[in-house]
């Protein structure tokens, strides 16, 4: 008798491969009950395929479903999801996208598609309370630069080498201009969004380092100084102003000596 | 009204919005725990019903055994919340680090049970709760399988003292799948260990596994078909009354119409209360 160890390897790969060669004997049901087995194979790819689908529905309108759903099968057999929530599922999509030979006309798609995530991921981000600009007066100015920042969890940073927000603009508004000039370009984003809403901001090069260093913990010092090798005339305490301003940062604190993020 | 429904995230708005009656809300935690706008919407909804936790990636059954990070989200939300109940399923969908988002079968034997039995443990030690476990929707079974369904889940109860989530619909598409018959496995389940009952749709399709024949599909995508509903009545006869939830995941109708399936399971339970209440009174 084989142990349960074994008969769930067995079943694990007839799941994902469609291969039920190894669990057939095993099976009852019927008179060839490993044909049922596609029950489960059909559940497991279909149902992931669909969220992958739901979730990417921009990708889907640039590619066409057809082209979208042999790429969502090929990645759910190839990853398959690591936790039980499947809202979770689907963020190395846009790589897998891609990096994929058949994308070769596409070299933006990964882009697109990533941006598509981060749309996706704030739009069901709750912000918190913002800290307003009177409690920074507390703060003494020599001890700014070690201040570090709580941004609010629906906000995202993303740089693309195409200008993949027109893209997403062409999809949000539905329109289909009868010629469009696409050319490569740097683009530095950011995605805003909770309880179902989203904008997303094109910002300078200099200001996205400086919200992104933020963004990753580091002290505002850091950020400045990043953003000052991005463009020399950066001014951080504008950039800190517009930040808070902006309803972003939730809580501050104050990086103890030697302490890293 | 003891009647509940499956309160799924296109419906959340509207529950919201308009406070419809219901019996209570039953929610698959996963659903939740990475939107934390939902979980908001739900967290108010908590504040006007009772809820239910039913969750679907804890997989109880899985040799490379449960996920301890998981279980310390689904308690965040549970604590938050409060449900009056929380379940999950005698299936498993992990193995080593991946999820196959399906509740695939298990072997009925003693290495499973004793897998189970400890993992129930772990699980309702972690949750802080009680945890109900629901029969499969079954259409393989395993020659190396020592004892039936009902069995395994005597002797589970009987171990750990857990409690069982019976989904009526799952016996009845499950006995036809496999060849035995609903009413009898009724009748074997323990009737003390029953704590809630659940009803979903199926949906017919031919048997791969046997031409000509028809295969039940668990696909909470339909209305609850008659069958169910009979053996729905007998089960309330043989447990008496139990919180009822109306499943459907697939297809959705618009709340309404959900809420009129609750609706109807309340009924039938109504009806069955007061004639054996009459049938006791003319003894």
């Amino acid at each position: 008798m084989l142990p349960l160890a074994e008969i769930q390897l067995l079943l694990r790969h007839a799941v994902v491969t469609g291969d039920a060669a190894g669990i057939a004997p095993l099976l009852t049901g019927g008179l060839h009950a490993e044909k049922r087995l596609a029950i489960h194979q059909r559940h497991y790819e279909t149902s992931l395929v669909n969220a992958l689908l739901e979730k990417f529905p921009a990708t889907a309108w640039l590619v066409g479903t057809t082209f979208m759903i042999g790429a969502a099968r090929r990645f759910v057999r190839e990853y398959p999801p690591k936790v039980p929530c499947i809202a979770e599922y689907g963020v190395g999509f846009p790589e897998f996208l891609a990096q994929s030979p058949a994308n070769v006309p596409l070299p933006y798609l990964g882009g697109f598609a990533e941006l598509e995530w981060h749309v996706g991921s704030v739009a069901i981000a709750v912000d918190q309370p913002a800290v307003a600009l009177q409690e920074f007066y507390s703060v003494v100015p020599a001890d700014l630069p070690n201040i570090t920042l709580r941004l609010q969890g629906g906000v995202r940073y993303f740089q693309a080498s195409w200008p993949v927000d027109e893209l997403m603009k062409l999809y949000l508004t539905d329109t289909a201009p009868g010629r469009f000039q696409f050319e490569p370009a740097d683009v530095w984003i950011e995605v805003r969004g909770a309880r179902g809403e989203f904008r997303i901001n094109r910002l300078d090069a200099a200001e996205y380092t400086f919200r992104k260093t933020v963004l990753e913990g580091r002290p505002i010092g850091d950020a400045a100084e990043r953003a000052m090798d991005a463009n020399a005339a950066f001014d951080p305490g504008h950039a800190l102003t517009e930040l808070i301003a902006g309803g972003l940062v939730t809580a501050l604190s104050r990086r103890a000596q030697g302490e890293e993020p | 009204m003891t009647s509940g429904i499956g309160l799924r995230l296109p419906h959340i708005a509207e529950m919201v919005a308009t406070l419809p009656p219901a019996g209570w809300l039953e929610v698959h935690p996963e659903n939740f725990l990475a939107n934390p706008h939902a979980t908001e919407l739900l967290t108010e909804l908590s504040l006007h019903y009772r809820t239910s936790v039913h969750t679907v990636g804890v997989s109880i059954g899985s040799v490379t055994g449960i996920d301890r990070t998981h279980l310390k989200r689904l308690r965040i939300l549970i604590d938050r919340i409060n449900p009056i109940l929380v379940s999950g399923h005698l299936a498993w969908s992990t193995h080593n680090g991946e999820y196959l988002n399906d509740l695939l079968p298990l072997p009925y034997d003693e290495e499973a049970l004793r897998l189970i039995e400890g993992h129930i443990h772990e699980v309702q030690d972690c949750l802080g709760r009680p945890y109900l476990i629901e029969n499969p929707s079954s259409y393989v079974g395993f020659r190396t399988s020592g004892m039936s369904e009902v069995e395994f889940l005597c002797e589970l109860v009987r171990r750990t003292g857990c409690r069982l989530l019976c989904d009526v619909s799952n016996i009845y598409l499950s006995a036809h799948n496999m060849g035995y018959d609903a009413h009898t496995y009724i009748d074997g389940l323990p009737a003390h260990a029953i704590s809630e009952l659940h009803l979903g749709g199926y949906t017919p399709e031919e048997d791969a596994a046997k031409p000509g024949a028809e295969l039940l599909i668990d696909t909470h995508a339909v209305p609850i078909a008659e069958p169910a509903w009979d053996l729905y009545a007998y089960a309330l006869r043989r447990f008496g009354p139990k919180p009822v939830l109306i499943e459907w995941d697939n297809d959705l109708p618009p709340l309404a119409r959900l809420l009129g399936e609750a609706v109807r399971a309340h009924q039938i339970a109504a009806g069955i209360i007061v004639a054996e209440a009459r049938c006791a009174a003319s003894r």
